[in-house]
């Protein structure tokens, strides 16, 4: 299992990752515009003046030179600094964002999983009754709602209407910290990107327990006397469960596509917001930095759901 | 087996084929059937918007800014005086094209690249995975926005961005098809019998690989209509004054026509949300309908 990790990390990921940063550096620099766009509207502006803030900002030198620059950087730990005035470290910009990105990704995931099974199991044990179809229909219906519009919903009736929970936001400036009043931050954003999971999850384990339930091994666990608890949840689960850990490494990257809109929707100051501003103000540095930051996550995130696979099914060995 | 008698032979007029099972089978769907029957009226009401419709789309009239839905406005004005209902069947031409050739941009890749994947194998397929794993395993919204704001906004740009950024999926689905099909019998036979490559992929390998692309694609409009409406509610997608759903929404983001003016975004969102569940349908009827395995 180690030796795989590792194989995974220097052989797969190493490459995936410069191969997509690379791509966008490329995508950033052929662009028009650059930080230095609005200085050449200014009349009367010695060209000089533009050069010197280009090489000032290392953009003079040839592309490639640049890429392995911001490379060798970041090997030592250092994304560089953020274009806009203050020129903070990049780094630091994206350690002030990133623990409410994850917060909001990991409880959007967490509500995914728990309701979805549940849900699944209970809609595959009454196939072809009414609550099932009710489900199934439900389950459509959760995948084909955009998640900006139903963050949209869920504000208009719990925020406007009935005003029982902020209207967006997480901790204001002075703002005392109890779990009660993180919640309430919380509850609204999480639903919101975790419905298509739950929607999709509920779906694959509905399916996926039905294939398991048709099986001979479970035939013969009735057969020999064992109640329908036992079967369903200690013999037919584990096996049904498996096909629904690889659904975790797929759904990784939807969840932070999803997390910058809903950060969006509900001025959630986490991560993905900060990346739509950086990429209006061509903030590259930062661009970068937030894009090799979600893309380390991404594959965190895969590596954890093959882990998880591993221990689910017995079969599988990575070695 | 046997060898087949004469009245065998000429029941083969009665075979069906793998279509008219299909079909057979999709009519059954009732849940299928209103799906399309929904989109065939989503599409009638974008080709005919301008038949459908006094006002016009984009002109401001200032002078009826955010009026509440009456009979004269059946659903209200927006904060130019524009005509919601009117916006939003112009907005379902702009979505729904999107939507077409968006995905036309993804299956045209995925063809080229997927056969070319699975029928050449070796170093070149392994080139191809590879670049398609990189475009998988990276959240689509950071890719697209980062394209969208670094092309600018336009209508066009949308198209390919959502274009390019989703062809993985069905070329990996294609490739994994040609390899299927590349072991069985009839392949090995036509390569035997000196079938040139294209003769191979296109009269052999691809006609057979079509219906789970067909799937594919339906189901790829619903995501690029969600996709572009993402993008345009985000300030990156389709530009005003042209409505689409998502700038729709946009506009009214702000909190107080949330409250105050929900005449203005609900219909957009529930446009949206009624035409992809419609596709989603359809795509999932097709999927049933196509699958030889079902039966």
């Amino acid at each position: 299992m180690v030796t795989y990790l590792i194989r995974r990390v220097l052989f797969q990921g190493v490459p995936v990752l410069l191969g997509f940063t690379f791509l966008v550096f490329l995508m950033i620099n052929f662009a028009p515009g650059d930080p230095v766009t609005h200085l050449r509207g200014v009349p009367d502006l010695d060209p000089r003046v533009i050069e010197d803030r280009k090489a000032q900002l290392g953009l003079d030198r040839p592309l490639i030179v640049r890429y392995f620059d911001w490379l060798g950087e970041l090997l030592q730990g250092n994304l560089g600094r953020s274009f806009d005035s203050a020129r903070r470290p990049v780094a630091n910009l994206i350690q002030e964002r990133l623990p409410v990105t994850i917060l909001l990704s990991v409880s959007s995931i967490i509500i995914g999983w728990g309701i979805g099974i549940p849900v699944g199991i209970y809609s595959a044990r009454r196939q072809y009754h009414l609550s099932d179809y009710t489900i199934t229909f439900l389950a459509f219906v959760g995948v084909s709602v955009p998640n900006f519009f139903f963050g949209m919903l869920l504000l208009y009736i719990f925020a406007l209407i009935l005003n029982v929970l902020p209207a967006g936001g997480y901790f204001g400036p002075g703002e005392e910290f109890t779990i009660l009043r993180m919640l309430s931050y919380l509850i609204m954003p999480a639903f919101t990107l975790g419905l298509a999971s739950i929607a999709s999850i509920t779906r694959y384990m509905r399916s996926s327990l039905l294939e398991v339930i048709r099986q001979d091994y479970l035939r013969t666990a009735r057969a020999k006397g064992l109640r329908e608890r036992v079967v369903i949840y200690k013999h037919a689960l584990r096996n049904a469960l498996i096909p629904i850990l690889t659904l975790m490494g797929f759904m990784v990257p939807i969840i932070f596509s999803g997390a910058v809109i809903t950060e969006q929707v509900f001025s959630w100051p986490g991560l993905g917001r900060m990346a739509i501003d950086a990429t209006h103000q061509r903030n590259y540095p930062l661009m970068m930095g937030i894009t090799l930051m979600f893309g380390v996550l991404t594959f965190l995130g895969n590596v954890v759901a093959d882990v998880a696979y591993a221990i689910a099914d017995p079969r599988i060995r990575y070695d | 087996m046997a060898e087949y008698n004469e009245e065998q032979v000429m029941s083969r007029r009665n075979i069906e084929s793998p279509w008219a099972v299909g079909w057979r089978r999709f009519k059954k769907n009732r849940v299928a059937l209103l799906g399309a029957i929904f989109l065939v009226i989503f599409i009638f009401l974008a080709v005919f918007a301008p038949f459908l419709t006094p006002y016009d789309p984009t002109r401001a009239d200032f002078l009826r800014r955010n009026q509440a839905p009456s009979s004269e406005h059946w659903l209200g004005t927006d904060e130019m005086g524009r005509d919601v209902l009117t916006r939003t069947l112009y907005g379902g031409r702009i979505s729904l094209t999107v939507g077409l050739v968006a995905v036309s941009i993804m299956m045209i890749i995925a063809l080229i690249l997927g056969s070319i994947a699975g029928y050449a194998g070796g170093f070149t397929d392994t080139v191809i995975m590879r670049l398609a794993d990189i475009f998988l395993s990276f959240p689509f919204l950071i890719l697209a926005i980062t394209a969208s704001a670094l092309l600018g906004p336009s209508i066009y740009n949308v198209m390919i961005i959502l274009g390019v950024i989703s062809w993985p999926g069905p070329c990996r689905l294609l490739r994994a098809e040609f390899l299927k099909l590349k072991t069985q019998d009839f392949v090995q036979a036509a390569i035997a019998l000196g079938g040139g490559h294209r003769r191979i992929i296109l009269i052999h390998l691809l006609p057979n690989a079509i219906p789970p692309l067909l799937v594919a694609a339906t189901l790829g409009v619903a995501s690029t209509i969600i996709g572009e409406a993402g993008l345009s509610f985000l300030g990156l997608g389709v530009p005003p004054p042209a409505p689409s759903w998502g700038n729709m929404l946009n506009s009214a983001r702000a909190l107080h026509i949330m409250e105050g003016m929900p005449w203005m975004w609900l219909p957009p969102g529930i446009a949206i949300f009624l035409a992809v569940l419609s596709i989603n349908f359809l795509g999932d009827g097709l999927r049933d309908a196509l699958d030889p395995k079902q039966e």
